[in-house]
């Protein structure tokens, strides 16, 4: 009777008119899409652990409905399908009915839950309209993941070819193109980067720095989101700052083999997940590096920081977030960062990544706060913060531009307008690009910068020009 | 046989057998965990921060710091709901006797007065809580016929409770409600294992989610090969 009553409430909901994915698939999901996604089902039970947990969550979700209010895009878009709890559910039915016995049980008496094409296509896009930013999860009772369900759901609806090609195309340059990265930088465009942020310094802070890179025997081999060699030239001369300036120049290097952090595999599978891992630790063993240290990403470092540990075992080098090791530095006093330089009203959004299990939350505000006049914070921040509303690689897919902007972001956007702030910053690539074009959707008037965009600015460099003297020259090239 | 015999049956075997259910039924739930967090999980557990997981925990026994705005009737409802339920079986009066009986413990017990109270403030939380689900409409969406009995469940053994304890307020005889007020808490003995009333126990699981993201090292693997495997065995 049960499954009858919510079938029939989620049919009224999965009308035929949404049977199509909001995003683009490699390969149309071909014939038997029901079968073929309770076979991954099965596979996945046997060979992963997610079966507890799923036994676990079925047994004593409550329903409560608390996490309605917790989740940005659902107080945005007031759609029920954007309740956390009914996206859990749309899996957690599936698996009580075709893999418990008391699913069986029922199915003998009553008319069953029948998990069918439309079901499946409700999946593909209620899965991918949430972020897995976990927001909900902190406001849960019970303590429930629905982020990990949501990447559950999506990890096995790629199995059967769903998946947005943005996030696939991506991944299997990563592991098998030529380029072996997600923005199909090459080496020579790598090393080109590196030379043209070389003469920028040179240029800009008044001394010479050649970039090391594919270095042997360093305390840090360097990660960042490829695409930051690419798009955020300041965030990067920021880092290169910080290590010049706190005397650690020879200590760090860049590996030409992998020098891309990202990871898409946090948000969709398990096996790619495992794989990037798998690539990033060779290529420290390679350059024998002791440890990892990541740029400004949040997934790029959660997913070191966190997996790791959990890949490697014993073997895994420490990870460390960029913002972490300029704190040190800064705590140590081997950096110092000019506070008459930045005087613009500043605000710090947290990456969901970083802030939401508490990992990376006070380290940025007290690096901000040293230098910054005016810093001002959101409310919620920290580890109950909204997300961008680009998080889970929803940023990486074009076609959800719209949704991001008039759903996803909407929360966030009006959290940054009411701050009143004029530089938001954001340590993250993902919500770098994604609060960029909020802030210009909504017509927000203020610039979204890395951390370390805003420490360039500030830092004292040994030798080279001083950070007053760098501002006059910045403006008079304004002019 | 007459009522009184039946109170006498469901205060005695009855209530030793459901109790045993109860008792041997969420012990399963908690061994099958243990077994996985020890088994499969393994060496990955230390990865975990477990001050964390425990403080956060902690934070939900008082968990004002939870408030958010929309949450506010329905939380202090359901927080008041859950002292009630947790203190009142255990430490009223009359209940002590009975797991002096049957276990040999000594409780401490609270007032009458107190009691009293807990259970008022029980029951009409119990019907707040009951009310709100039907009438919101997010919150029907996500919720089963089960979800709906098991409140009323919960709601009967200290409606019936409080009327036996009352004769006042009580319209029926008072064995008759004793009865009813023994087996229902029976009946919520039994469920308790097999329903989302497992949460009792499952409580402490569920929020070990940081546990479940210690993904098992070359699962990705063996799915993609027994997958693929399969497809090329089909051609």
């Amino acid at each position: 009777m049960e499954t009858q009553t919510i079938a029939a409430k989620r049919d009224e909901i999965a009308t035929p008119a949404r049977r199509a994915f909001p995003y683009h698939v490699l390969e149309k999901p071909g014939d038997n899409l029901v079968d073929r996604f309770l076979e991954a089902f099965a596979w996945v039970l046997e060979y992963t652990d997610y079966k507890p947990l799923l036994d676990s969550y079925c047994r004593s979700t409550a329903k409560c409905n608390r996490c309605a209010v917790a989740c940005p895009i659902l107080l945005a878009s007031g759609d029920p399908r954007d309740i956390p709890c009914y996206r859990t559910n749309l899996l957690l039915d599936t698996y009580r009915r075709y893999f418990t016995m008391g699913g069986w049980v029922k199915a003998r008496f009553t008319t069953p839950f029948e998990l069918t094409e439309e079901l499946l296509y409700e999946m593909g896009d209620v899965f991918y309209r949430c972020t897995v930013c976990r927001r909900c999860t902190r406001s849960c009772p019970l303590g429930f993941d629905h982020g990990l369900i949501t990447r559950l759901g999506r990890y096995l609806l790629s199995l059967v070819g769903i998946v947005p090609k943005a996030l696939q195309v991506s991944v299997q340059e990563q592991l098998e193109g030529e380029t072996h990265n997600t923005s199909k930088v090459s080496r020579a465009g790598l090393l080109d980067v590196l030379s043209f942020l070389s003469e920028e310094m040179e240029e800009s802070l008044g001394v010479k720095l050649d970039f090391p890179t594919d270095e042997t025997d360093r305390d840090y081999v360097f990660f960042c989101a490829v695409s930051d060699y690419l798009m955020e030239p300041d965030t990067l001369m920021g880092n290169a700052a910080v290590l010049y300036a706190a005397g650690d120049w020879d200590r760090w290097t860049i590996g030409l083999c992998n020098y891309d952090g990202i990871n898409y595999g946090l948000f969709y599978s398990d096996w790619h997940l495992e794989q990037i891992i798998k690539r990033l630790v060779a290529e420290v063993d390679r350059l024998k590096g002791r440890s990892v240290l990541i740029g400004e990403c949040g997934h790029a470092s959660r997913a070191a920081h966190d997996f790791i540990p959990t890949f490697m075992g014993q073997r895994a080098p420490p990870v460390r977030n960029f913002m972490e090791y300029t704190l040190d530095c800064l705590r140590a006093g081997k950096i110092s960062l000019d506070p008459d330089v930045v005087t613009e009203r500043v605000t710090y959004h947290d990456p969901c990544n970083l802030a939401r299990s508490g990992w990376i939350v006070d380290q940025p505000r007290e690096i901000l706060r040293s230098f910054c006049r005016d810093y001002v914070d959101m409310t919620p921040k920290g580890a109950d913060n909204y997300c961008c509303g680009g998080g889970g690689g929803l940023v990486s897919i074009d076609e959800l531009h719209d949704f991001r902007m008039e759903i996803a972001g909407k929360v966030k956007a009006e959290q940054i307008a009411r701050t009143g702030a004029d530089i938001v910053v954001a340590p993250c690539a993902n919500c770098k690009k994604q609060l960029k074009e909020l802030v210009e959707h909504y017509e927000i008037p203020c610039t979204v910068v890395g951390l370390h965009d805003l420490v360039l600015r500030a830092i004292e460099i040994p030798g080279g020009k001083s950070p007053v003297e760098r501002r006059a020259e910045a403006a008079l090239f304004a002019i | 046989m007459t009522i009184d015999r039946w109170i006498e049956f469901a205060k005695g075997p009855l209530f030793a057998v459901t109790f045993m259910v109860m008792v041997l039924g969420l012990g399963r739930q908690v061994l099958l965990q243990f077994y996985f967090l020890g088994v499969k999980k393994g060496r990955r557990l230390r990865n975990v921060h477990w001050k964390q997981v425990a403080r956060e925990t902690s934070s939900w026994v008082v968990p004002v710091r939870h408030m958010e705005p929309g949450t506010g009737l329905f939380s202090v409802a359901s927080y008041l709901m859950h002292v009630g339920v947790l203190l009142v079986p255990l430490f009223l009066v009359d209940h002590i006797a009975l797991w002096n009986a049957f276990l040999g413990l000594h409780l401490p017990a609270i007032g009458e007065g107190t009691a009293d109270a807990l259970t008022l403030l029980t029951i009409s939380c119990a019907i707040l809580l009951l009310v709100m689900r039907l009438l919101r409409s997010r919150h029907r969406l996500v919720s089963r016929p089960a979800d709906y009995l098991l409140l009323m469940a919960v709601l009967l053994p200290f409606l019936s409770g409080y009327l036996a304890s009352h004769p006042s307020v009580n319209p029926c005889p008072w064995n008759v409600m004793m009865l009813t007020h023994l087996l229902s808490a029976e009946l919520l003995f039994v469920l308790m294992p097999f329903t989302k009333l497992a949460h009792v126990v499952l409580f402490f699981f569920d929020r070990i989610s940081v546990v479940h993201w210690q993904l098992r090292p070359g699962a990705g693997d063996r799915v993609a090969e027994a997958l693929y495997r399969k497809e090329v065995g089909a051609r």
